[in-house]
């Protein structure tokens, strides 16, 4: 058995059209590995800045897993969210990344995209907001159906991910 | 004196740094409180966990500049990478009627690979929600505040929060770890070309 820690945060996101965003997040693992202490999922803060285009929002994961193999290594995605001064929520982009298969201290930018509707949908999404979602969020992290989408480009979330890892070398693994 | 074993139960990670500044476009005259945050497999051996900086203000050339040099050395046990350490630090300030208040909250991991690194933290102050709140607080010289700053280094309950973020401290940390490779745990390489190697010699002094 080799066990892994994944010790870090969800530093916050850029380059979205506003900047009052929070982030739903949350890590999928394989069928081999199992979750010794730690919360793999949650919501963040909803961060209004003061200046500039980023939104922050320090949000710690601190993980451990044990695996039984290699296959289903952690995936880590992400939807994130504006909120304006009302409360109303908007979804502006799903995005992924897989945790770092070295160990160490990695800084990851994760890019994010949004579902296109149909033109008329887009038109009627520039007066009224809201927009299509998936129905079925595996596909943020999952390229089976994806062909099925047309998608934008939106902003990028950036993450600190340090990893941790325990007996691997011994199962032979090169990392 | 505890000396080097083959089998080791625990490994160290001994921390030296400091809270180097902060930068506060609004604010001056700031003082900054700081602690460690850790899990339960783990135990601080020596150092302080926990201090108060000077009130320090912007320097005349540079205006937005505030040093602190503020000194951090602290050394932790554990048995366990789980609850790894974080600084949690909040930074005060006076408003308009002279009163202290919160000027940021913010958390960063101490980093695990030995070697020096630098954090610049992002720093927020939860909003009031109602607008009614807000100028009540600003005309009564009150903000919220949270009452343990501590729960800024979890991440449950954060759903239902707004906060707006306002400024940022910079940390730079010195870290040397004890028998974390001899305990199974990879961390990676040393930050930096000149990072320290434990020799199996090497004997660490607990006071107390």
């Amino acid at each position: 058995m080799a066990e892994l820690h994944i010790i870090g945060q969800i530093v916050g996101a850029s380059g979205f059209p506003q900047n009052s965003l929070f982030c739903k997040w949350g890590i999928h693992t394989g069928g081999a590995w199992r979750l010794l202490s730690g919360l793999k999922e949650g919501q963040t803060q909803v961060d209004i800045p003061q200046t500039g285009d980023m939104a922050y929002w320090s949000h710690p994961i601190d993980l451990h897993y044990t695996t039984k193999g290699l296959q289903g290594w952690p995936k880590l995605h992400l939807q994130v969210w504006h909120q304006d001064s009302l409360g109303h929520s908007q979804l502006f982009g799903y995005g992924f990344c897989h945790v770092p298969s070295s160990p160490g201290q990695h800084h990851i930018s994760c890019v994010t995209w949004r579902p296109l509707g149909s033109w008329q949908e887009q038109l009627t999404q520039m007066f009224v907001g809201g927009g299509p979602q998936l129905r079925n969020p595996d596909l943020i992290y999952s390229g089976a159906d994806r062909y099925r989408l047309h998608t934008a480009a939106m902003g990028t979330v950036e993450l600190e991910l340090g990893v941790i890892m325990k007996h691997f070398d011994k199962h032979g693994v090169e990392t | 004196v505890v000396m080097a074993t083959n089998n080791p139960s625990v490994f160290l990670l001994m921390v030296n740094g400091q809270i180097e500044g902060a930068n506060f476009p609004g604010y001056d005259n700031l003082y900054c409180k700081y602690c460690f945050v850790y899990g339960h497999d783990w135990a601080p051996t020596t150092g302080l966990e926990e201090g108060i900086t000077q009130i320090t203000s912007k320097s005349t050339q540079s205006s937005h500049k505030l040093i602190w040099n503020f000194p951090l050395e602290a050394t932790f046990k554990s048995a366990n990478p789980s609850g790894w350490p974080q600084l949690v630090v909040s930074v005060y300030g006076p408003d308009v009627f002279g009163n202290d208040v919160v000027r940021g909250y913010g958390a960063t991991h101490v980093p695990f690979t030995p070697g020096r690194h630098t954090r610049t933290i992002p720093m927020f102050v939860p909003e009031p929600t109602w607008r009614l709140q807000k100028f009540t607080g600003w005309l009564m010289g009150r903000r919220p505040e949270y009452t343990d700053p501590k729960v800024v280094a979890h991440g449950e309950g954060r759903e239902a929060t707004r906060v707006r973020s306002q400024g940022f401290v910079t940390v730079s940390f010195h870290i040397t770890t004890k028998d974390m490779k001899k305990m199974g745990y990879d961390v990676g390489s040393p930050s930096s070309a000149n990072a320290p190697s434990a020799t199996s010699n090497w004997s660490t002094e607990e006071q107390s």
